[in-house]
């Protein structure tokens, strides 16, 4: 029964890891270009939820969409002052322009906030849920649920909307989206958008559940960039299925080898599979 | 001809420059700011055969620093052995590590390929971290006082200074060469477009690993020469983010992939840095990675070759202006 | 035969790129393909230079399979080509980018060069050594990705549409360098749309179309098969002029 506890938490912890993977991903399979700050965003998505609740109050309806938003705005602004400047340039440029931004964001959340770990105030989402013998923290429950949802509609969006298929026409083939009237730069910035709007998105989720400091999003950028790796790039089913299976193995080694372990076994398995299969797990050979 | 008249002097003028400075340098503290920038100068060029030259990006260089930082200090603490012993079996575990992680990574795309080199570096750090033999997070010392001249510990900072300006004109010296040589004239073609490079021959993934394998070896002998100097390695000192980041810094701001940019890269980058820890009140408050992070965004956002490519583009902007007015 | 693909099929996905393609290639002969965009005329050419690992079939060269053999084996075998977009190495130098070339049979620095400027002088881009690769025209680089590759002392070169887009006069000079190759004994196989061009080349050439070879034969042959005019022309051409089935 604890085991079968400890693999259900990594699963709910596993599917806000699909959620901003997804947006790892899409960026990649729009422009063949790894963002080095997206655990940043997602960071940030948790600060934005703190000083949400912090100064406006509401319930997590409330900060999840401001995050959302607030982190949208950011990922469209990033693109048009840099990103859209760098991705005909070097690959140097490429790597450098969103790994320094990362170190940015990252340590001006320390100088603002300090390295210290803060949690969100008690929101309506606390207690634990008993489902069957199974002990379920309700926030870890709801960023789960509500991961998986969202992960869910992103697929939607790309998929069964007139949007979607313009972001996917662009990531097919940019001239020939030029040439049926879609303007590239618009979709690009709006994939930035959505990215980082996601990943905002899961950082206020999980802030509702866990405690966190501004180093955070140095893991979480791994672990989404793994994710990504695993479920084959470009793909946010993929990233789904492997975002739930990091959580599921997370969860396990904390178990059993101890909790300093969670990321090692993860990182480990990372390399193993660089040696085995490349591509990614369901990635295409 | 005057002008090639004008270089050798000022080449001239900066070797007698950093030969007399540790003459000149009036206190301690402005003989570690020299120390410290032949330090990274050496760190970045060995970095930038790799990332400059053959345009594969590592962002986890650390790891071969800290290799190369651990193993003079653990053969010391395990068998008492002199630390200098462990500068090869520092280097050569890095090469190892090298195709370790060289081998299927540089299959993949430039991006993957740094990522996979973040992924490795906190790998191994957190796994040092947990190690006892390694001293897990308090680290490893070195001899606290020399018990003869082959420990390499010295009170004063002078004589590291001479070692590291000795290892760095080494360094620029193979760089040079192999810039003139097969693999030098590969790896250029290489970072420039991998598909014509193989139409023409070139065996691209071997060269790309002879290019990481050179460069993390000589980045594990500055891992080394940083030990020798602080006599004391933590998993941060030796395989954190900074460490890796500095050297990517240090040599895309003077000039990713030319001979000299990394050393001027550092020439302007630590006594900055230093300047402004002492502005700022240290580097605790994370100030010094705002600036770090804002600049490597801005080389990248302007002007992606750096310094040398800035002042080349100066250079020649400069007559077609007077011939037009 | 130099070269001798047998059975050559690409498959992307479920899309029959090429299918079934045979081409058997002399030494000293130069051949040309050709057919409408899209006909798998590039895809065959890039199996053939090493880009593409067939799905089925065989390339043999000179008596070695090549089948599966990377780009770089394909150039250590005697085989240079260039690219549809030319790939020059921007940053480098004219004589750099020559000299990658030519030191894959000379691995001294000193004779690579001397190798690399006699194809200089030989491709006339002997003045230009000194410059940036990028700071050429289109015209020059499709020079420059001819001169490298014959730099690797190739004895089969594969010139993906070295001569499109070019005005008439650089045509004329590119045509000449082209007769002048091959009068050093080097085989040529050549990709163009532009049927006029390969005419004046070619002694044969192949017509590509929905990834099948749809005719074979010298160039004044191939261009009167009905079944030519209708890939170039669309079938409603054909069945204007032969109502027959």
């Amino acid at each position: 029964m604890t085991l079968l506890q400890v693999v259900v938490g990594g699963l709910l912890l596993g599917a806000v890891y699909a959620l901003f993977a997804s947006g790892l991903t899409l960026i990649w399979g729009m422009m063949n270009f790894i963002n080095f700050a997206h655990g940043e965003f997602v960071m940030l998505g948790m600060y934005a939820a703190l000083l949400v609740v912090t100064w406006l109050g509401g319930g997590p309806a409330l900060f999840a969409l401001a995050a959302a938003l607030v982190l949208f705005a950011l990922g469209a602004a990033i693109y048009f002052g840099l990103i859209r400047h760098v991705l005909r340039g070097p690959m140097l440029a490429q790597i450098l322009s969103t790994f320094g931004l990362a170190l940015v964001l990252r340590y001006t959340a320390f100088w603002i906030f300090s390295a210290n770990f803060v949690s969100l105030p008690q929101t309506a989402l606390s207690g634990t849920l008993s489902i069957g013998g199974l002990l379920l923290p309700v926030p870890q429950l709801a960023a789960g649920v509500a991961a998986l949802a969202l992960t869910a509609g992103l697929h939607l969006l790309l998929t069964r909307t007139a949007v979607g298929s313009q972001l996917l026409a662009v990531a097919e083939d940019r001239e020939a989206a030029m040439l049926v009237g879609i303007r590239p730069d618009r979709m690009q910035a709006l994939a930035w958008g959505l990215a980082a709007g996601s990943a905002g998105l899961a950082g206020a989720l999980m802030a509702t559940a866990y405690p966190w400091s501004p180093s955070v999003g140095a893991t979480f950028g791994l672990t989404a960039f793994i994710t990504v790796t695993l479920g084959g790039f470009g793909s946010v089913p993929g990233a789904l299925y492997a975002g739930l299976m990091v959580g599921a193995i997370q969860a396990l080694s904390a178990y059993w080898l101890g909790p300093i372990y969670k990321d090692v076994v993860v990182y480990a398995l990372f390399v193993a599979l660089l040696w085995l299969r490349p591509q990614g797990l369901m990635g295409r050979a | 001809m005057s002008s090639d008249h004008w270089r050798r002097a000022g080449a001239a003028l900066a070797v007698a420059a950093l030969l007399a400075y540790p003459l000149a340098a009036s206190s301690p503290y402005y003989l570690d700011i020299g120390v410290t920038v032949l330090l990274a100068a050496i760190s970045a060029s060995a970095w930038n055969i790799l990332g400059g030259f053959a345009g594969q990006v590592s962002v986890g260089h650390g790891m071969f620093f800290g290799v190369g930082a651990y193993l003079p200090l653990l053969v010391y603490t395990l068998w008492g052995w002199p630390p200098m012993a462990g500068i090869p079996l520092g280097m050569l575990l890095a090469v190892g590590l090298a195709a370790l992680i060289g081998a299927p990574t540089l299959r993949l795309t430039g991006h993957y390929f740094s990522m996979a080199t973040i992924a490795v570096a906190e790998l191994i750090r957190i796994l040092v971290g947990t190690w006892g033999l390694v001293g897990a997070a308090i680290g490893l010392q070195g001899p606290a006082t020399a018990r003869g001249w082959w420990d390499l510990t010295f009170r004063d900072e002078t004589p590291y200074y001479y070692i590291f300006l000795g290892v760095l004109a080494g360094v620029l010296a193979l760089t040079h060469a192999l810039q003139g040589r097969r693999l030098g004239y590969y790896m250029r073609a290489v970072k420039a477009g991998e598909a014509a490079a193989r139409s023409l021959g070139v065996a691209s993934r071997r060269t790309k690993l002879a290019a990481l394998a050179l460069s993390a070896s000589l980045t594990a002998l500055a891992g080394s020469l940083y030990v020798l100097k602080t006599g004391f390695v933590d998993p941060d000192s030796g395989f954190g983010i900074l460490v890796s980041v500095q050297m990517v810094i240090v040599a895309a701001l003077g000039g990713a992939g030319t001979l000299y940019g990394p050393l001027v890269g550092a020439l302007i980058l630590i006594p900055a840095q230093s300047w402004a820890n002492s502005w700022l009140g240290g580097g605790g408050s994370g100030l010094t990675f705002v600036l770090y992070g804002g600049i490597i965004v801005l080389v990248a956002r302007f002007e992606p070759g750096g310094l040398f490519e800035l002042r080349r583009r100066m250079l020649r902007w400069r007559p077609e202006r007077s011939r037009a007015a | 035969m130099l070269l001798d693909a047998r059975g050559v099929t690409k498959l992307f996905g479920g899309f029959r790129a090429v299918a079934g393609a045979d081409l058997a290639v002399a030494d000293g002969e130069i051949v040309g393909l050709i057919g409408p965009n899209g006909a798998g005329k590039s895809t065959f050419f890039r199996c053939l230079a090493g880009d593409l690992v067939p799905s089925a079939g065989r390339v043999v060269f000179d008596g070695d399979d090549l089948t599966r053999a990377s780009p770089e084996a394909h150039a250590r075998a005697g085989i240079g080509r260039t690219f549809q977009v030319p790939a020059t190495f921007a940053d480098m130098t004219v004589l750099e980018n020559v000299m990658v070339g030519a030191f894959l049979h000379h691995p001294g620095a000193r004779e690579a060069r001397a190798r690399a400027r006699e194809v200089l002088d030989l491709t006339g881009l002997a003045p230009l050594a000194g410059q940036r690769a990028g700071a050429l025209g289109t015209p020059g680089r499709k020079r420059l990705e001819i001169a490298r590759a014959l730099a690797t002392a190739p004895r089969l070169l594969l010139l993906d549409e070295c001569l499109a887009g070019l005005t008439p006069v650089e045509l004329r000079d590119a045509i000449d360098l082209v007769r002048k190759i091959h009068r050093l004994g080097v085989t040529l196989v050549i990709v163009e749309h532009v049927m006029e061009v390969i005419v004046t080349l070619a002694q044969r050439v192949l017509v590509f179309n929905e990834g099948h070879v749809i005719a074979t034969g010298a160039p004044r042959e191939v261009v009167a098969d009905p079944a030519v005019i209708e890939a170039y022309l669309g079938r409603g051409y054909r069945e204007r002029t032969d109502p027959a089935p």
